[in-house]
């Protein structure tokens, strides 16, 4: 094999400001990058001047290509990748945080054992001792293991338990968290599967569309890529000849998405589908816009009653009459369903419902519409598969049943993901080995036997297949090590590889020395190219100079969207009833700290959310009427009653939400992950049932359920960013 | 431009675009990140001793339904004829005549808090107590920035390590700064590129083509603090009302 020298990669030349790679003659000089002492300085390091490497952020499933800056060795901020077609240079809150992950002082620095679970008194384990064992433990499996994975864990890694699972004769594979449920990763894709032919998370081209009515999809905060949507954003609003776009929300309490909206609509919970129906069926019956829009819209809608629809969306007729013009007379209109719709009750039929929207504008694919990214042609690389909350039951029923011998987790925490109503707890007592890969000590980690900590991402390799993608681009995204590991920690690839090479079962089907190895197969056999060539060496350094692959230009034919039946919406059903349970529930993704994975660091949980401005803190948020009726002010602990559980918060009152609404925010009330997230406010997931949505009976209903509040006579201070001066008083607008 | 008869070196200039900013607080973490900011506890954030270089402000207009929220980011408006810097009695707040903006020089201050007493905007932030980083948190800190100590004021500087990077940069390579070369850790993050930033005195630059807006305003503009900081007024698009 060329060994490339680092002189012959800097030859290669250097994209935008990230310098190439340090490959050097051994092995380990080309897989890991080795700190010098100041005297032995490596020749393209000079003390004081920062090199850039290219990699992938991982602190949430979307894939942004990141640049990360180094001084001497440490890793100090972490930008965007101008090159990457998803990041484009820029970076979210979440994005900058990453850096908190790797020097993280919670983290877990070893290989660890504890006695007896829950305990968190853990013992240090050789590498091999532990390895050693967990070989023993999954032999005496005999198929019966099972691995949780999350919507984080690398590409690499889910594609190499895949061929790990089926290798032992198991099935049980998932890929599940709080992150991908609340934003419907695998309702979505199954939609487009439906739509277009390819099972993939869509996206949309917001900048080049002149109307976008988002029902619920918080996609400037925690929808998909919050990221790569703000890009799109900033673009929407800064067309030619000074067009700024109009931009519709429909969602019962505001998002930041609906802050920015030209026209926020509080539409009643459950009721959302019923506003996509009407402008559908508006469109179809007063002809507004083309012919085709017409006649398309007259396939796809029911008829529907149009006074009842505007009195149960709690809107008026005129209104509807006036989305739907904007609808169908814009060039470029695009339907968004987001959050809102995913966890009701008849999630796939309202989200069928809005997507059909799209449909009737007649540009899928086009710019400035929903786009489908193609999948990568000649390649067997695809995008990890969500898994459904039905695969989620069905493993913790066999687990219960006792028919999981060992759980392997990496990159997902279901025991605190979850609502207790599932009963993972109790199903995780009946699993004899539960092993943890996580790198802190999350509250999964801490009911394991043992936690073999994976390398964070900014130390470890891997590859991400982005999805949903961006600029109709294929686009692989590429995970190196910026910094040598922080601790003795093990990259779970290699640590699978290693326990596949000692087990008959697997030993042929996972053949590869390393996940670099794997990798690195994977990708010099990807077809050509934005870098070209086609030398594997030169192919490989090109991979990481410019943080991953993806083609030139994309594929000249974008895929559309094929629908041609009438689309029914059942009505959405709640978990209580309302005179006892008089508020719907309405739970977010907040902006920061969103599935609760960001929780363990500073940086997020200091900073303030937008629009209350609280800081390291639960809350609930109630409209000013809400409050009153309930007699609380901002600080008041109330206690909020499920159907199937209760919790405690402090009240902001806010007052963009609607009165029969309140909203708690994810991502807070851990028991463990940290010293900066441990036993901080609430978390809000064990108000939650275990529904599943009416038609496929796959997908979790996770907006379905009503509340009450009942005050009690506990106070906590805020810490809010805003002034704690009475608004109503000196209210004050400055621009 | 009769502001800028007397044209010396650079003026930094940052223009806000409060149409495309989002919120999202992308700016504020990177800021954080760049700059050494320790975060406040929450005991603290309570007392209001949060410490932040940029914070983004959210205004409520109107009453539910028709209600709606505007963030407005604020910084340290680099003003050209600065409230902060004739009230220190060490310097330590100084007009800097190479970048044209306001500069804290950290190892003269003596806390006496002046400067932030007599801010109009409130972007100067007092160290009340000693920074702290949980250890290994400490090795993400940037060595071009300084870690300030208690009882020091301290406040955005647009980066003025990146900027005078890039000047010495330029300087060596015998050219001009470049629009664009140059920006603080708050733009390069920014998602909606709702901040701009680059020389008011380079004609060519994006801010001194932006500046001359119908949009336009400065906060607090009647207080005449000159501000280096532009912000051009959201807009909204109205269909059938």
């Amino acid at each position: 094999m060329t060994q490339f020298t680092r002189r012959d990669v800097l030859k290669i030349g250097a994209a935008g400001t990230a310098t190439a790679i340090l490959a050097g003659c051994s092995q380990d000089a080309e897989r890991w990058v080795e700190l010098e002492p100041y005297v032995r300085a490596p020749e393209d390091q000079l003390p004081g001047n920062p090199t850039y490497y290219a990699t992938t952020c991982r602190m949430c499933p979307a894939a942004c290509g990141i640049l990360v800056k180094l001084t001497n060795g440490r890793a100090i901020k972490i930008e965007g990748n101008p090159e990457h077609p998803v990041s484009r240079g820029k970076t979210c809150a979440r994005g900058q945080a990453g850096l908190q992950l790797l020097y993280n002082p919670d983290r877990v620095t070893t290989a660890v054992m504890q006695e007896e679970r829950g305990k968190r008194k853990f013992k240090a384990l050789a590498w091999n001792e532990a390895i050693n064992t967990l070989i023993k433990k999954i032999e005496a499996a005999d198929g019966q293991v099972a691995v949780w994975t999350g919507s984080t864990t690398s590409g690499h890694l889910y594609d190499l338990f895949s061929l790990f699972t089926d290798a032992i004769g198991s099935s049980d594979l998932i890929r599940y968290d709080l992150y991908s449920a609340i934003n419907g990763y695998a309702a979505l894709t199954t939609i487009s599967e439906q739509l277009t032919g390819q099972a993939v998370l869509p996206s949309y081209d917001l900048g080049h569309a002149d109307a976008i009515f988002s029902f619920g999809a918080d996609f400037l905060g925690t929808w998909h890529n919050a990221n790569a949507y703000g890009v799109e954003f900033g673009n929407f609003r800064d067309q030619a000849y000074g067009k700024r776009g109009y931009l519709v929300q429909f969602e019962p309490k505001m998002s930041i998405t609906g802050a920015k909206a030209d026209k926020w609509v509080p539409v009643k919970p459950g009721a959302e589908a019923l506003v996509a129906q009407a402008i559908a069926r508006i469109i179809a019956e007063e002809k507004l816009g083309s012919p085709e829009r017409i006649e398309r819209a007259e396939t796809l809608t029911p008829e529907v009653d149009l006074e009842a629809a505007a009195a149960a969306c709690e809107l008026q007729v005129e209104d509807l009459v006036t989305f739907a013009r904007a609808f169908a007379e814009a060039e470029h209109p695009v339907a968004l369903p987001g959050e809102a719709l995913i966890g009701r009750t008849n999630s796939l039929d309202a989200l069928l419902a809005v997507q059909a929207l799209n449909v009737i504008a007649g540009t899928v694919g086009e710019a400035g519409s929903m786009m489908i990214t193609p999948s990568l042609s000649g390649s067997e690389m695809q995008p990890a598969a969500a898994s459904t909350f039905e695969q989620v039951q069905t493993l913790v029923e066999r687990m219960n049943a006792g028919e999981i011998k060992v759980l392997l987790v990496h990159g997902a925490n279901p025991l605190y993901d979850l609502p207790e109503s599932l009963g993972f707890a109790e199903a995780l007592a009946n699993v004899e080995t539960v092993v943890s890969f996580n790198p802190m000590l999350d509250e999964t980690a801490a009911y394991a036997d043992y936690i073999l900590p994976n390398r964070v991402y900014l130390e470890g390799w891997g590859y991400e297949v982005v999805n949903p993608g961006f600029q109709g681009l294929p686009v692989v995204s590429g995970q190196q090590p910026v910094v040598g590991p922080f601790h003795d920690v093990r990259a779970t690839g290699d640590v699978l590889l290693t326990i596949a090479q000692r087990l008959d079962a697997t030993a042929s089907t996972l053949p590869w020395t390393d996940e670099v190895a794997f990798i690195k197969e994977k990708i010099t056999n990807l077809p050509a190219g934005m870098y070209g060539g086609d030398d594997p060496d030169f192919q490989w350094a090109r991979y990481q100079q410019f943080g991953g692959w993806w083609p030139e230009t994309a594929p000249a034919d974008p895929i559309t969207a094929d629908l041609a039946q009438v689309i029914e919406v059942p009505a959405a059903e709640f978990d209580g009833a309302e005179d006892e349970f008089p508020y719907f529930l309405h739970l977010y993704l907040p902006v920061l700290l969103s599935d609760g994975s960001g929780a363990n660091t500073p940086w997020l949980q200091g900073s303030p959310d937008p629009l209350t401005t609280i800081s390291w803190q639960s809350w609930v948020e109630a409209n000013p009427k809400t409050a009153d009726e309930l007699g609380v002010k901002n600080g008041d602990i109330v206690k909020i009653e499920s159907p199937n559980g209760k919790i405690e918060a402090p009240v902001y009152v806010f007052p963009a939400i609607r009165p029969d609404t309140i909203a708690i925010p994810l991502g807070q009330g851990h028991t463990d992950y940290g010293r900066y997230a441990k036993e901080r406010g609430t978390n809000p997931v064990n108000l939650l049932g275990t529904t599943r949505d009416g038609k496929s009976n796959t997908i979790w209903a996770w907006s379905n359920v009503r509340v009450k509040l009942v005050k009690t006579d506990d106070t906590q201070d805020l810490a809010v960013y805003e002034s704690k001066a009475d608004a109503a008083k000196d209210a004050h607008v400055p621009f | 431009m009769s502001e800028d008869t007397n044209k010396h070196g650079h003026k930094w200039t940052m223009v806000v675009d409060l149409d495309k900013c989002t919120g999202c607080q992308a700016c504020v973490v990177a800021c954080h990140a760049e700059n050494n900011v320790p975060i406040a506890s929450e005991e603290e954030v309570v007392k209001g001793r949060a410490m932040h270089w940029m914070r983004i402000e959210r205004y409520w207009e109107g009453e539910f339904p028709d209600v709606k929220a505007k963030f407005i980011p604020v910084f340290c408006q680099q003003c050209g004829d600065a409230p902060c810097e004739p009230v220190c009695p060490v310097y330590a707040s100084y007009h800097s005549e190479e970048e044209n903006v306001n500069v804290q020089v950290y190892n003269r201050c003596i806390g006496t808090r002046y400067c932030g007493n007599n801010c109009p905007y409130r972007v100067r932030m007092f160290n009340y107590r000693a920074p702290e980083f949980d250890a290994p948190l400490e090795q993400q800190l940037n060595p071009d920035v300084t870690v300030r100590g208690p009882g020091v004021m301290e406040k955005c500087t647009f980066c003025i390590q990146r900027v005078r990077r890039g000047a010495e940069t330029a300087n060596a390579e015998n050219r001009l700064i470049k629009d664009g070369e140059v920006v603080p850790a708050c733009v390069q993050a920014c998602p909606t590129n709702a901040l701009v930033f680059g020389d008011k005195y380079d004609e060519e630059s994006r801010v001194a083509k932006l500046v001359p807006n119908e949009r336009q305003f400065k906060l607090l503009e009647s207080l005449g603090t000159e501000p280096a900081v532009y912000y051009l007024k959201g807009g909204e698009t109205h269909v059938g009302e």
